[in-house]
């Protein structure tokens, strides 16, 4: 069994933002959470969801330690870290 | 009926993802990958099954079907996963934007495998079947994530496309025609091809059939008397020889949701809120289609293995959550109460096209109409499930969404948050 730690908390995040052959992507490079940087080594999947008429896009990321979830808000462009998989407890703490 | 082996060139070409759900969980997941995956709609030890393993799990033993808790017992490293149907909704429209970028002939037969028909654009695409299907394989990797495989399988026609798909798993990418077809069929047994389970070859083998080489060999009429005593017979014979004969449509004739109970030992008051909840979803669905019902089916399933179910065919239509509920609980409620229930469901019939736009002489029914009329907009403005009813909200958090298998109709709907 995974370790799975809900958060569900907003969060700070420098993100980039580049033009590929068909459409403009992001790749969230680093979070601040809990006192401490996190830095994103890889993107495994980014999904739009429907939340009623607004559309939120999910980021799973992985520094290489663990893997994240974050949400981002298009409309208000906000970021919320959803959870974190497989991760040491004081992070979360 | 005596018909040859089609010897038109395959322009069938079916496409499969290799353990969909398990694999997308790796791809969005890199920590998972080269790990033995499990999918489970419901991440409890006991009341869980498997509806899809990664390659991995799958070389443990791991089999789709199986309980969370004797597959923990074979694989104790097997990390399982709660379904995310957003997540598999977004790789299924990549899918099938992939494919309608060649064909306009596009089938979806699931939420994981798909159908292109390429009759209509054969004079279009210059580019042979198989390099096209290299080409969507890369561009499944490109597009969705390195992780993602699939298998394709050209043929004739849609059987035996899908049988091409499954001869090289994973990644693979086969053809079956009519110069290969006696060669590939030597190889399988009669359970290897798609429809042929344990009763169909029990069925074949009562005539001496045993291999699907004699099922190539055997004749309609054989088939059609002897061994399966209805068209499907007929089928058959033609679908072994590489004519179409699924291409039809399906129409709707059901619209339902079941549940296994999270805990048998629930009290009566949870239980009935657990079936409001899934006349909700059940009215989702129908209003979603613009359909109405006359005929409902109430079923309880019992710890014990008895089976109860219920069916009553109205006088008049309905299609509001609160009307589903009333005649759902109608019949629930005359249940044998003797023993613990493990699981129920409701499912609407005789369905019509909806005439909620005609004002009723009734004003209890008007405000029902323009109530529920209401909730559907707040619901689709912030979310499903923002404006319940209050009988189904205590299990609003507890039934979640399944990953719909088989047909996709409500996979839009359903996969919103």
């Amino acid at each position: 069994m995974e370790d799975v730690t809900l958060v569900n908390k907003y969060v700070n995040i420098l993100a980039y933002y580049f033009k590929d052959k068909e459409r403009p992507k992001c790749f969230p490079k680093r979070m601040e959470y809990g006192g401490r940087q996190v830095t994103f080594s890889e993107t495994g999947l980014r999904h739009p969801t429907r939340k009623g008429q607004r559309m939120v896009h999910v980021f799973d990321m992985s520094d290489g330690e663990a893997d994240y979830r974050l949400e981002f808000d298009a409309e208000v462009l906000s970021w919320k870290l959803i959870y974190i998989a497989d991760v040491f407890h004081e992070l979360a703490a | 009926m005596n018909l040859p082996l089609n010897a038109e060139e395959p322009r069938i070409m079916h496409i499969d993802l290799n353990s969909c759900f398990a694999t997308v969980e790796q791809q969005a997941r890199p920590r998972l990958r080269g790990r033995p995956v499990a999918v489970t709609n419901r991440k409890s030890r006991h009341a869980a099954v498997i509806i899809a393993a990664s390659y991995e799990a799958k070389a443990a033993g791991i089999k789709v079907g199986m309980r969370t808790d004797e597959a923990m017992l074979l694989e104790p490293g097997l990390i399982i996963v709660e379904t995310d149907p957003p997540k598999y909704h977004y790789v299924y429209q990549r899918l099938v934007g992939i494919m309608r970028s060649y064909s306009p002939d596009v089938v979806m037969k699931s939420i994981d495998e798909g159908i292109i028909d390429f009759h209509s654009t054969s004079s279009i695409n210059k580019q042979s079947l198989k390099d096209i299907g290299m080409e969507i394989k890369e561009r499944l990797k490109r597009e969705v994530g390195i992780w993602m495989r699939c298998n394709i399988g050209i043929a004739p026609n849609r059987f035996l496309a899908k049988q091409a798909a499954s001869l090289h798993k994973p990644d693979g990418l086969d053809t079956i025609s009519h110069s290969n077809l006696r060669a590939v069929l030597k190889t399988l047994r009669l359970t290897d091809l798609t429809g042929i389970a344990i009763c169909n070859q029990a069925r074949l083998n009562a005539v001496g059939i045993y291999t699907p080489l004699q099922f190539l060999d055997a004749s309609a009429d054989d088939l059609r008397r002897r061994v399966f005593h209805s068209v499907c017979g007929e089928d058959w014979y033609k679908r072994l020889r590489g004519w179409e004969v699924d291409n039809y449509d399906s129409i709707t004739k059901t619209v339902g949701r079941q549940y296994v109970l999270e805990d048998v030992r629930l009290s009566e008051q949870d239980v009935d809120s657990r079936l409001s909840y899934l006349c909700e979803t059940t009215g989702l669905k129908l209003r979603s289609r613009n359909l109405c019902a006359r005929g409902l089916y109430v079923y309880a399933r019992y710890t014990s293995g008895d089976f109860w179910y219920e069916r009553r065919m109205f006088k008049t239509t309905f299609y509001s959550t609160a009307e589903i509920y009333r005649r759902a609980l109608l019949l629930f409620n005359n249940r044998p109460k003797d023993s613990y229930i493990q699981e129920i469901g409701v499912t609407c019939y005789g369905l019509e096209l909806s005439h909620n736009n005609q004002i009723s002489l009734l004003d209890e029914v008007n405000h029902e109409v323009w109530l529920t009329q209401a909730m559907d907009c707040v619901n689709e403005k912030y979310g499903e499930s923002t404006l319940i009813y209050a009988t189904s909200f205590p299990s609003r958090d507890i039934i979640k969404q399944k990953v719909p298998f088989g047909s996709t109709r409500y996979f839009e709907l359903l996969c919103q948050s």
